[in-house]
């Protein structure tokens, strides 16, 4: 029996255990992270959500040390790519190479990648070409790795956190529309207050670093997060919230787009008319069930309630939305997009 | 088993929660309907009755119609408010969500009750939300047993228990019989030179009596034939206008406690301060501009005081008068003036009141003259007790309504009394002469009457 296996009859943890677990593993993320409570929130959520996370935000402001601090704090494998405009997707899922076997005989053999993990960081991921890029669309999809038409599966959990740098465009690939969407959430790190700096320095430079506990024993920690993943798909989902959801995304899409299937939208918001080429697809609306039910189980509900679709809503919709020039000549980000939307769904509640 | 028993009561708990919840917001939305309803009919009903009392019946009409159409209209779009937010069974659980904050848990166990496959965690479900019942208790998410909508009702109440002592208050003028000063209460003396004559809604009832010298009431004949012209002269609208004034008069009167089947008879004598020979009608009284005619309510003589005096009618009011009533034709006029043998008392002499005194009262069975007493042609009316007074008397009289108003435009002002005039001669009928009847035999009433049906 394998890993992948034995989560499978693992059993279901109760939504007590859940919080606490939760809450433990973000205290000890906290030991090193200083401040970006939410970000922390919403990078655990989308973990046990089930899906992975695009970090956005200035250098220096922690992305890479929070993303070791999880792999630490979980205790699962964890592997750190640098991208860069030269690496190859073979560099990242693993290539096949000629080995000689102890009967002298030369065969091929397949050399996993760094991509063979549980917790994969994709450091400033739009520095790679397009082609590296896709190469993780796979793994995230489908949580498999094709190479030379043979297909590994990865182990789950598997989670990948990837950076972004806005302020550096230069040299670098923004990511394809179909890469974004697979990425659960999208969580800023913005620069930290003066209180926080102070802490960040008095707990960086001195001569010890802050110790960091697992939270899993090494030969459980699959196990029983696999588990607690199971626990959040069990939230029971109301139908009204499922449509409130619906709603919202609906809301994204601007009236006049050409992919629209239903022309009527409910819900007309005349920010998005104006400034959104693309709204979120459907994987949106699947992010704020998954974002609200980890968010229902940390409040120690079984169900979703409308706060907790909310609550998501600008980490599951902002990198769906695609705007248009006038929106960055008008200076608007997909942001203040969302929360108009928010508030214009919002009013529909039942 | 038991175990799942105890689950499913609970449940049942819940859902049978929810149901009082929804009764209970139900029942506040029947109480809203009923009491704006009432509040808009009310309020209305209560500034109708104000209106009756101080405003003039073309407006009082308008005011009132205006009044039934917001209260109409309000009550529709209470009843479409009120469909529109009928608590269903969904909206009570959400209501009951918000209000005891109970986020989405009465609104996922009410969706999902009836679903076959439930979740692991809808046992949880339902232990939690039982757990907290008495925070979704009907009395908690709804502590109202009276609808909001109770104060404006309490306020349309206050506002027509204020308006009807406003509009006792403000109409006890116009109740008020006739100034004292005159000759006593609905005595009115007035010179036939300011009278404004207007033809009457036939179907009213006279009210008024008019004592004058032969020569004043050929004047005043003439002037009802002038009326009477100008009254054939008038367009549809205008006719109609009056209809709409006699109905809203009538609705007026009924409003304001007045009877309008028995006024108050008023006595006018009439004078005349220019006498000289009676002028036939001519064009120029017909005009509109002649100020022959004024806006007197639709009733049949109003008041014209001449030099600019209170109630003088604005040029162009003749088109509004009612229908005609009858007028005295000039030959006959003269007729009657030339049998008038006996002198007539001067104008404001002590000896009209006693005249007036002893002449039979309007209604009366023994009275002489005037149109019911079966004058005229018509053969319902032929026939009655003969007249007590000899022919030729100085003085008859004619029926009118008169209702006196204060239209004093100077203060300090004598108040300006418009009588309301009337000739209630039926559609049959035609002016005729004041004339004694006398008896007729029983057995010549069917000849004579076989005559007149031809």
């Amino acid at each position: 029996m394998n890993e992948a296996q034995s989560t499978a009859v693992a059993e279901l943890p109760t939504i007590a255990d859940f919080a606490r677990t939760f809450r433990r593993i973000q205290a000890e993320i906290h030991k090193v992270i200083i401040g970006h409570e939410q970000a922390v929130e919403e990078l655990l959520s989308a973990l046990f959500a089930g899906g992975h996370v695009l970090i956005e935000g200035v250098p220096g402001t922690g992305k890479t040390t929070l993303v070791k601090t999880l792999g630490l704090a979980l205790n699962l494998s964890f592997n750190r790519i640098q991208f860069t405009v030269d690496l190859m997707p073979a560099d990242i899922t693993g290539t096949r190479v000629i080995l000689s076997s102890s009967e002298g005989r030369r065969e091929f053999s397949f050399q996993p990648g760094p991509i063979f993990c549980h917790i994969l960081l994709g450091d400033e991921i739009n520095r790679a070409t397009p082609k590296t890029q896709s190469a993780l669309l796979e793994a995230m999809a489908e949580l498999q790795v094709t190479v030379s038409g043979t297909t590994y599966p990865l182990v789950p959990p598997y989670f990948v956190m990837a950076t972004l740098n806005p302020i550096e465009m230069e040299g670098t690939y923004p990511l394809p529309e179909a890469q974004l969407d697979r990425f659960l959430f999208k969580v800023r790190l913005g620069y930290p207050g003066e209180a926080e700096l102070v802490r960040i320095i008095g707990s960086t430079t001195g001569p010890d670093g802050a110790g960091v506990e697992p939270v899993f024993e090494p030969h459980e920690a699959a196990l029983r997060i696999e588990a607690l993943k199971r626990l959040v798909r069990e939230v029971i989902v109301a139908p009204p919230i499922e449509q409130y959801a619906a709603r919202m995304v609906r809301a994204t899409q601007p009236a006049n787009s050409r992919v629209l299937g239903d022309l009527h939208a409910p819900i007309v918001v005349d920010e998005v008319n104006r400034y959104v080429s693309f709204g979120a697809s459907p994987r949106g609306a699947l992010a704020l069930i998954l974002g609200a039910k980890v968010g229902a189980l940390l409040d120690g509900r079984a169900n979703i309630a409308y706060d907790d679709i909310d609550k998501v809503a600008a980490a599951a919709l902002d990198h769906r939305i695609m705007l248009n020039y006038a929106a960055h000549t008008d200076n608007i980000d997909a942001a203040q997009i969302v929360q108009q939307v928010v508030k214009a769904v919002r009013v529909s509640r039942a | 088993m038991p175990e799942t028993r105890r689950d499913e009561q609970k449940l049942w708990l819940i859902l049978f929660q929810i149901k009082g919840v929804r009764s209970r917001l139900n029942f506040l939305a029947i109480q809203r309907w009923i009491f704006a309803a009432l509040a808009l009919l009310i309020g209305a009903v209560g500034l109708t009755f104000f209106a009756a009392a101080t405003s003039g019946p073309l407006t009082f009409l308008a005011i009132a119609i205006f009044l039934m159409l917001v209260a109409l209209l309000g009550v529709i779009r209470e009843t479409i408010v009120v469909r529109a937010t009928r608590i269903t069974p969904a909206r009570a659980a959400a209501i009951g969500d918000t209000r005891a904050q109970l986020k989405g848990r009465l609104t996922t166990v009410l969706a999902l009750n009836a679903t076959p496959r439930h979740s692991p965690l809808w046992a949880y479900l339902v232990e939690d939300t039982y757990g907290r019942r008495e925070e979704f208790e009907p009395s908690r998410v709804a502590p109202r047993l009276l609808s909001r909508a109770f104060y404006p009702l309490l306020a349309a109440i206050l506002l027509a228990t204020l308006a009807v002592p406003a509009a006792r208050f403000a109409s006890a003028p116009r109740q008020r019989p006739a100034r004292p000063g005159l000759n006593g209460p609905n005595q009115i003396i007035a010179d036939i030179g300011n009278l404004d004559i207007r033809p009457a809604d036939p179907a009213l009832q006279p009210n008024a009596e008019i004592y004058a010298d032969p020569a004043t009431l050929k004047k005043l004949a003439d002037k009802l034939a002038a009326a009477e012209k100008a009254d054939r002269d008038r367009r549809p609208l205008s006719k109609l206008i009056d209809k709409a004034r006699n109905f809203a008069d009538a609705f007026q009167d009924k409003l304001n406690g007045l009877d309008p089947a028995r006024p108050r008879p008023t006595q006018m004598r009439l004078t005349d301060r220019n006498p000289g020979p009676p002028s036939p009608p001519s064009d120029s009284d017909n005009s509109p501009n002649s100020g022959s005619t004024g806006n007197s309510g639709g009733s049949g003589l109003a008041d014209n005081s001449h030099h600019g005096a209170p109630g003088s009618a604005p040029p162009g009011a003749a088109q509004n008068s009612p229908p005609p009533m009858t007028s005295l034709p000039p030959q006959q006029a003269d007729e009657l003036a030339s049998k008038d043998s006996s002198p007539a008392p001067a104008p404001g002499s002590d000896q009209a009141p006693a005249a007036a005194q002893n002449q039979p009262k309007a209604g009366d069975p023994n009275a002489g003259g005037g149109s019911n007493h079966g004058s005229g042609s018509d053969p319902a009316n032929l026939f009655g007790p003969a007249s007590p007074l000899p022919l030729g008397s100085d003085s008859f009289k004619i029926a009118i309504e008169a209702d006196p108003s204060d239209e004093s435009t100077a203060s300090g002002s004598p108040t300006y009394v418009p009588p309301r005039i009337r000739v209630p001669l039926n559609a049959n009928q035609y002016p005729d002469q004041p004339l004694a009847r006398a008896a007729v035999p029983a057995a010549d009433q069917n000849i004579i009457k076989r005559v007149f049906q031809r």
